[in-house]
């Protein structure tokens, strides 16, 4: 069957798991156009979807490929049907024309760099900490980083590779049409934010997250508040902190605390300098916005 | 003679033996844990509403669920106001509907000759991630509940828009899996009645009755269940005598040798949870006539779990016109979290059955964690003179083919079984 483009060739794609949660298949799962996407690409493995062989046919043998698609961290004593996963990597990694590293654990390490597993990291990174190993890998890799990873942003990424566009890469190897921004960017509590209004409360409407409870948004890379989850929602307009998934640093400690020194937030929104930051939360304070004071729905 | 399981989120590894062509043996191994129990300890209690998540993809939001009770327990007095249950337990529901679809249209059809509809899976499945994404803000891996309630304030328009989520998903259920009237679930006490029906469903019970395999699966009809919420209810069953008082102190976990996944008995023995278990506990008449006709068989397992779709269908429509929005979502405990020193148990209906979570703080500091997933009871190694109850079920089927169906009729999940 030809798809709506009136091609035949379908791209082929690997999904390669390595210590994961599943989390990215099934964020994954709830892309949209799924229909749309299974008539451009085809997986001769994935690890729910019926493909094209088994497992244990991919470990063992040498299957054409066009994209890698690794999730879930690395780790030198990691195997997948008894093959070290670094082997498994390795043998696709030369006849693929790209790799791309799929949510956070792949990315940086994630949560499963403090595992119990020998050395667990990302395939380019344990947190900030470039690795070794793959480095014949990086011209050919892109991140994306998420925990887990946003749907549309793979797919797209996806598109972008097998239409061949020059893709914009930051230096952890993200795309940055979706990295570039901030979760902050497209928050609805940014007003809060911008008056330095920090009443916030769980449960509620109102408020910013970022002075008391941990909110990373306005540092952290991504897209979530652009691109909604599920097409409805994020987690700070829900009322939740930003974790800062995506990045290299996730998860820290206490998360929903705030650092500060001397009551300033030891992290401050990207690329704007302490000093600056100071005076502009002296002059928005000086605001006193009624409307910002009270409930938005509820007199 | 050994098999390699895939697609169960992960892998595991049967290892057959047989006697007169019958398998009398089969040792259940999963091959890898993550270890989150450890990544957890010497963090603050809170960070566990971020980490648990993530224990699992797919059934992550219960995990969730387990952490913020067994936080909440730490508590001698904590106050969560009815809005902040209820929409967790919607939440909830939600998780476990869109996990039933998935493993049936997925995991399940293919053993019955038909190809994998992803289409009806993801359709499906997605009303459900969307509904909670509306109210928890994302699905998979949101940390929405909260000590105290939940995050969200939830609006009119929010509410109306889980309701069209929800009459979306009868509405596939009703045209896709049995053509029947979702309320006459509640009623229905008669296999026979479904089979008058059209239907995915019906098909596929249609089938294994008339290929004989109804006798097929079956264990030791004990069921347990431990998460009792305002549908499910708390008890075990031995055949069809149901008790109620349970307690923590006679679960054990035991460590196996070859394999990552820890057995789990009560009083030493094994249980079946799952939506059978639930079903059997809460003497649901659909559930309790196939038991009465086909036993603990896959046949049973099977209806058991798809019927709950519409079963927590019905019930979420009527939790959510239950739900007072002018209620607080989050009642600030009066103690803060980083001055209680006390151990807490969660216990949370997961899709694949009872979730236990166990936390010991020391001044808001996690010190141990302890985590029992559904599919440690069920899919626990046992030896030959004490089998577990997947392993009960597949010794005596005369082939492997049999084996997987019956061993991927309790919903495997790797990642889950060894954590």
């Amino acid at each position: 069957m030809k798809n709506p483009n009136g091609e035949n060739k379908k791209i082929k794609i690997l999904w390669l798991s390595g210590i994961s949660c599943y989390g990215n298949i099934h964020s994954f799962f709830n892309y949209p156009h799924m229909e749309v996407f299974l008539e451009d690409f085809e997986f001769i493995y994935h690890p729910v979807l019926d493909s094209t062989f088994s497992l244990k046919e991919i470990v063992n043998e040498t299957k054409e490929c066009n994209i890698l698609l690794i999730d879930g961290a690395i780790s030198d004593d990691f195997h997948r049907a008894d093959v070290n996963i670094k082997d498994i990597i390795n043998r696709y990694a030369t006849s693929v024309n790209r790799i791309v590293t799929v949510g956070t654990c792949a990315t940086f390490g994630g949560i499963f760099k403090y595992s119990d597993f020998q050395s667990p990291r990302g395939l380019h990174f344990c947190g900030d900490e470039l690795q070794t190993d793959f480095l014949h890998l990086r011209n050919k890799t892109i991140s994306i980083s998420g925990c887990p990873i946003q749907p549309e942003v793979l797919v797209n990424t996806l598109y972008e590779i097998k239409n061949q566009t020059d893709i914009k890469l930051d230096t952890f190897l993200r795309p940055k049409e979706y990295y570039a921004y901030t979760v902050h960017n497209g928050c609805t509590r940014n007003e809060y934010f911008e008056y330095k209004v920090d009443g916030h409360k769980f449960g509620e409407l109102e408020g910013c997250l970022f002075y008391d409870h941990g909110c990373q948004a306005p540092y952290t890379a991504g897209s979530c508040n652009k691109i909604l989850w599920n097409e409805q929602n994020s987690k700070t307009r829900s009322g939740s902190p930003c974790f800062g998934c995506t990045e290299y640093t996730f998860p820290k400690m206490s998360l929903y605390d705030t650092k500060k020194n001397m009551g300033i937030p030891q992290n401050l929104p990207l690329g704007v300098p302490k000093r600056a930051y100071l005076t502009i939360a002296g002059v928005t304070k000086a605001f006193s916005i009624q409307r910002l004071e009270k409930k938005l729905i509820d007199d | 003679m050994i098999e390699l399981i895939e697609k169960i989120e992960g892998e595991a590894k049967l290892d057959f033996s047989f006697t007169n062509d019958l398998i009398d043996y089969v040792k259940i191994e999963f091959l890898s844990a993550r270890g989150i129990e450890n990544i957890l300890k010497n963090r603050p209690a809170l960070d566990s509403l971020v980490i648990n998540p993530r224990v699992c993809g797919i059934c992550g939001h219960a995990h969730l669920i387990a952490t913020v009770q067994a936080l909440e327990s730490c508590y001698e007095k904590i106050e969560i106001s009815d809005k902040a249950k209820i929409i967790r337990e919607l939440t909830l529901n939600f998780e476990l509907i869109q996990n039933h679809l998935k493993w049936f249209y997925l995991v399940l059809i293919p053993f019955f000759g038909k190809k994998q509809d992803t289409k009806k899976a993801l359709y499906s499945s997605s009303l459900m991630t969307k509904a909670i994404a509306v109210l928890a803000g994302q699905y998979p891996h949101n940390s929405y509940a909260i000590v105290g309630g939940i995050t969200s304030s939830v609006t009119n328009g929010d509410f109306i828009k889980v309701r069209s989520l929800i009459d979306e998903a009868i509405l596939f259920f009703q045209s896709n899996l049995v053509d029947a009237n979702i309320e006459e679930f509640w009623e229905c006490d008669s296999v026979e009645h479904i089979f008058e029906k059209e239907g995915d469903l019906v098909d596929i019970l249609m089938y294994i009755i008339y290929s004989n395999l109804n006798d097929m699966g079956k264990s030791y009809d004990r069921f347990i269940a431990f998460g009792g919420n305002s549908y499910f209810k708390k008890g075990k069953s031995n055949k069809t005598v149901v008790s109620t008082n349970l307690k923590y102190e006679y679960i054990k976990e035991k460590l196996i040798d070859y394999s990552y996944a820890k057995n789990v008995y009560y009083k030493d023995k094994s249980y079946e949870v799952g939506p059978l278990a639930r079903g059997m506990i809460n003497k649901v008449p659909l559930i309790k006539d196939a038991h009465r006709k086909y036993g603990d068989s896959i046949f049973s397992r099977i209806l058991a779990r798809v019927c709950e779709i519409a079963q927590l269908l019905y019930h979420s429509k009527q939790l959510l016109s239950m739900c007072n929005i002018k209620e607080p979502s989050y009642i600030k405990p009066k103690i803060d979290i980083k001055n209680i020193t006390a151990n807490g148990i969660g216990y949370v209906e997961a899709a694949r059955g009872s979730l236990i979570h166990k936390v010991d703080l020391v001044d808001g500091i996690i010190k141990d964690y302890t985590i029992i997933t559904p599919t440690q009871w069920n899919l626990g190694s046992g030896t030959k003179d004490n089998l577990g109850i997947a392993q009960n079920a597949m010794v005596g089927l005369s082939s492997v083919d049999e084996a997987k169906l019956v061993f991927k009729s309790f919903d495997v999940c790797s990642v889950c079984t060894t954590h």
